[in-house]
């Protein structure tokens, strides 16, 4: 297993930027994933890592080689694909068996090797079918088994969950996550999925527009998001955006909305909100942090209920704040009905602020 | 688990029912069985007129059915020692010979270029891609003067290789689009994959897409063959000797040595189109596949 | 936080971009054109060379024995001469008839054929087979056995014009001016609807099987969920198949040449078969060059819409 280093990649095709300079490491061992809205990105950045598409600019490192201009075949990865790429007219142990076959590698050596991730992959039974004979799962245990039959440096991963059903997903994903654990392999992961990343990944990386948005640990990309795209992308539900304007009466700064109100911010917060261009300031909660009252209390802002998903042991509730939608979460026991007007107070110390000019997030300092 | 019981209201009335005769389903039957009639007569006739004597078969009113059956008029055909038989065999070999070689190097051809086609993006592809499918709008008179001159020129005329030649630009462009049809159909993934399981572009291309691909190989094949078999206009002008002419042009010669003998000539035609309409009935599926392709988006 | 990246940027306008020059994209791709030469090459040989060669002798006086190098200029002569003759407005007309009539009924045929096909049946597959062979055998073939059909005095369609009691002698349907062209639309129609049919069957797969259930349910009669479902799934098929029965009646020789030549008195004669005649009858090739040259126009038009009627889609597909 090796690290792998992308050094200010690009690709375009003419005017368009697919992958504009990103630039990333990939630690050994580590599990990344890949993770934006489609078109993003992602799946072009993990073609390049791979060398199916000539980049226009930059540098791929895998272990101790610049691979930037070798053919995928030289650069020792192996992939498993969205649509598992199974070679149809081959069975089973034949499609395990081509990568090897490739390398020249003896025939009782093939067979050994093909036996055993066969074994590991509980897929000796089906040795002799054909892919299309094979279950959606089964074709996926495949397509893995043919990237760990030989011991590649790096592991690329394109949405391979996304064809399953979503028990099955669900499965997988812990599957996935073991052969990491037990192989100690890089693995870089794209999904469009950010709840995949973060039950998976070591780190993720979220992309959007062909830019790096923010590459961090799952945790941190949910507690601190660098801007206003990773706060909504990351979480489920996502977190609410209130656009809001910064006012300062005296010592304190409060948000004032078009409708009136003001919530006064603590001093840590008002600092941030002070950081902005300008007093456009964007109001960032999570579903969790938010409370819900019948009746107004201090620090509270007036809204409205629009919709109530009870889901059994936790109630979500849309409400109306400003002109944004806000999204809560309630005890069942909790009763309110659709147009029934609450109030809503914030946690101040969980509540994120974003300039409502640069969508960046704002900072204290 | 427990049961809701069901009870038809008191209230309720049963309307005449409103399903009717179908007449549409009954007018595409009729309309079938007339164009099925309209279709196998002329077969049919042809075939009757083919084993009937010279003498029968001009009658009036024509023999509905032949009074003594005779074969006389296919033996002639495939006798190699008749002066009839040698000839009508060494047009059918002629005829065999120059379609199996335009389709092989047709494929041969056309497989590398509907492959850049479906894959690359290269400068001028679409350009050139319409360039070679125009090739389809111009009729073969059109071309006939220069390319006689042309072959004249490439000391090819009365040989099959003038034909070969021209019969190549026929099937390309046909050849090219339905390849390229079956090649956008594999899933580009799976050349990805074997490309990073250690193979080549070639060898991607060689051991992965090929086999693939083969339906769409037969299907071109299939079109070349029976375009070639078939084609008249270049081989009645390029080829005036006997020896090298081909069958639907040799035909002809029967038809006007022997211009009044329609069993023999019912016969020949038969004969010319027995391995075209066999190929077509054995390889149905690819051919209607091939005729279709890229017409219809599915 | 020391892992965010330097490099956030939203939604920020790219860089502005280098303008990637047409000759290095071309020198990037100089692999890819190796697959396509072979084609191209051919190609080259056997069509760019005979345009360019039927271009230049249109505006030439040519000898009769082909040997173009006492060839004569004379400008737009050529062309003059076939717009200004008489049999021009004539041929010009049959093509039209012989065109627009085989295209029309060959459609109409094959659409019918497609729907009553549709419905799965019993020898659904030996019927389609059957209805094709006529489209699979050659030309001449089928010339040859219709000629026969339509013989003057032992023609079986004319016996049974007798029999059924339409005509009180046998019909001479190719010596005759008025019946020379009917009778040989009727074989092209014979030979070509087949090839509409199994377009439009296939385009008949295309048609959704929700969409007509939800018309049924809607209230729409058999004709209404034809015409307002059915049709216009098969207007991009029906448009591609037109075109290409448009292409092939308007370059169609065989039938016309073997049949009848053209007779009796021009009354069959087509673009065709008059180039024909006039090059390799008359052996005046500057001036069915000139002919050919009109006749690219056209189908350079009709060639304009069969790609534009092809590429519809073609483009989507990511490669």
């Amino acid at each position: 297993m090796a690290q792998v280093v992308l050094k200010d990649v690009v690709k375009n095709y003419g005017n368009v930027y697919a992958v504009n300079h990103v630039s990333l490491t990939v630690e050994d061992g580590e599990f990344v994933a890949l993770v934006g809205p489609s078109g993003c990105g992602k799946t072009t950045t993990l073609n390049l890592v791979a060398g199916l598409i000539p980049m226009s600019g930059g540098d791929v490192v895998i272990g101790d080689r610049i691979v930037t201009d070798l053919d995928p075949k030289d650069r020792d990865i192996a992939m498993v694909f969205q649509n598992y790429a199974l070679y149809p007219n081959k069975t089973v142990y034949r499609n395990l068996a081509f990568p090897l076959q490739m390398r020249k590698l003896p025939k009782d050596e093939i067979d050994k090797k093909v036996q055993a991730a066969a074994k590991v992959l509980d897929i000796t039974h089906l040795l002799e079918r054909k892919p299309r004979e094979l279950s959606g799962g089964q074709q996926q245990r495949v397509a893995l088994g043919r990237a760990l039959v030989r011991d590649p440096r790096v592991f690329l991963m394109d949405e391979p969950l996304s064809n399953l059903d979503a028990k099955l997903r669900v499965q997988m994903r812990s599957e996935i996550k073991r052969f990491h654990q037990d192989l100690h392999a890089t693995v870089i992961y794209v999904t469009h999925d950010q709840l995949e990343a973060v039950t998976m990944a070591d780190k993720m990386a979220v992309m959007n527009g062909g830019f790096l948005q923010q590459y961090d640990s799952p945790a941190n990309v949910f507690a601190n998001p660098v801007n206003m795209f990773v706060a909504s992308f990351v979480g489920s539900p996502a977190m609410s955006l209130i656009p809001l304007a910064a006012v300062t009466r005296g010592t304190e700064v409060a948000l004032t909305s078009p409708e009136g109100w003001e919530l006064p911010l603590s001093p840590a917060n008002a600092r941030k909100a002070l950081n902005a261009k300008s007093p456009k300031v964007v109001l960032g909660a999570r579903h969790s942090t938010v409370k819900l009252h019948k009746s107004q209390v201090p620090g509270s802002v007036p809204g409205k209920v629009y919709t109530v998903e009870p889901t059994g042991d936790i109630t979500f509730a849309q409400v109306f704040v400003s002109s944004a939608i806000l999204n809560i979460s309630l005890a069942p026991s909790v009763q309110i009905r659709p147009d029934e007007p609450v109030f809503i107070e914030f946690d101040q110390d969980k509540m994120h602020l974003f300039d409502g000019e640069t969508e960046m997030a704002l900072k204290a300092d | 688990m427990t049961s809701i019981p069901a009870s038809i209201p008191a209230e309720a009335v049963r309307p005449t029912a409103t399903r009717s005769i179908d007449w549409w389903r009954w007018g595409g039957r009729v309309f079938l069985v007339f164009l099925l009639i309209f279709t196998v007569l002329p077969m049919a006739w042809m075939l009757l007129t083919s084993i009937k004597t010279q003498f029968a078969a001009l009658q009036y009113p024509p023999q509905w059915w032949p009074a003594e059956p005779t074969l006389q008029n296919y033996t002639r055909l495939l006798d190699p020692s008749g002066s009839i038989g040698k000839e009508f065999l060494l047009y059918f070999w002629n005829s065999f010979y120059v379609s199996l070689a335009t389709t092989i190097l047709g494929v041969a051809v056309a497989v590398p270029a509907a492959y850049a086609f479906s894959r690359f993006r290269f400068p001028g592809r679409t350009f050139l891609f319409f360039a070679v499918l125009l090739r389809n709008m111009f009729p073969a008179v059109v071309f006939l003067v220069p390319l006689f001159l042309l072959m004249r020129w490439l000391g090819l005329v009365n040989t099959h290789g003038s034909l070969i030649l021209t019969y190549l630009t026929f099937g390309l462009p046909l050849s090219i689009w339905l390849l390229k049809g079956f090649f956008d159909n594999i899933p580009i993934q799976l050349e990805q994959a074997a490309r990073i399981d250690g193979a080549t572009r070639f060898q991607a291309f060689l051991l992965i897409v090929m086999p693939l691909s083969s339906p769409g190989i037969i299907a071109t094949s299939i079109f070349s063959f029976i375009g070639a078999w078939n084609e008249y206009v270049y081989a009645y002008t390029f080829l005036s000797k006997q020896e090298t002419m081909t069958l639907p042009v040799g035909i002809q010669r029967f038809f006007t040595e022997f211009a009044t003998d329609w069993p023999g000539l019912m016969a020949a035609t038969f004969m010319m189109s027995v391995p075209v309409v066999v190929l077509f009935l054995v390889l149905q599926k690819y051919f209607v596949r091939a005729l279709t392709e890229g017409a219809v988006k599915h | 936080m020391s892992s965010v990246t330097g490099q956030v940027a939203y939604a920020g306008a790219p860089v502005a971009p280098k303008r990637a020059n047409v000759f290095k994209r071309i020198f990037n791709h100089r692999n890819d054109y190796l697959y396509v030469l072979p084609a191209l090459l051919v190609m080259l040989i056997v069509i760019a060379y005979p345009v360019y060669y039927t271009i230049e002798l249109s505006f030439f006086k040519t000898p009769p024995n082909l040997q173009m190098k006492d060839k004569i200029f004379v400008g737009l002569d050529n062309y003059w001469a076939i717009l200004k003759s008489d049999s021009f407005r004539e041929v010009t007309i049959n093509t039209a008839i012989w065109t627009v009539a085989s295209t029309f009924f060959a459609f109409l045929l094959g659409l019918g054929a497609a729907l009553s096909l549709h419905r799965e049946f019993a020898g659904r597959g030996v019927m389609r087979a059957v209805l094709l062979i006529p489209y699979v055998v050659s030309a001449v073939a089928a010339s040859y056995v219709w000629k026969w059909l339509y013989h003057s005095d032992f023609g079986v369609i004319g016996a049974l014009a007798v029999q059924l009691g339409l005509s009180d002698k046998p019909i001479n349907f190719l010596d005759n001016v008025h019946t020379v062209l009917p009778s040989l639309i009727v074989v092209n129609i014979w030979k070509e609807f087949s090839f509409a049919m199994i377009m439009l069957m296939a385009g008949l797969q295309t048609v959704p099987e929700q969409l007509l259930r939800a018309a049924q349910v809607d209230g729409a009669n058999a004709w209404q969920r034809f015409w307002h479902v059915t049709f216009p799934h098969l207007k991009g098929v029906s448009m591609v198949t037109v075109l290409l029965l448009m292409v092939a009646n308007f370059n169609s020789f065989i039938i016309p040449w073997i049949m009848t030549g053209g007779g009796p008195a021009g009354a069959s004669d087509i673009w065709i078969t008059q180039i024909y005649t006039i090059a390799f009858g008359r052996q005046r090739y500057g001036v069915a060059s000139a002919y050919a040259v009109i006749l690219f126009i056209v189908m350079m038009t009709l060639g304009y819409f069969y790609v534009k009627a092809l590429t519809k889609g073609d483009e989507s597909r990511a490669g």
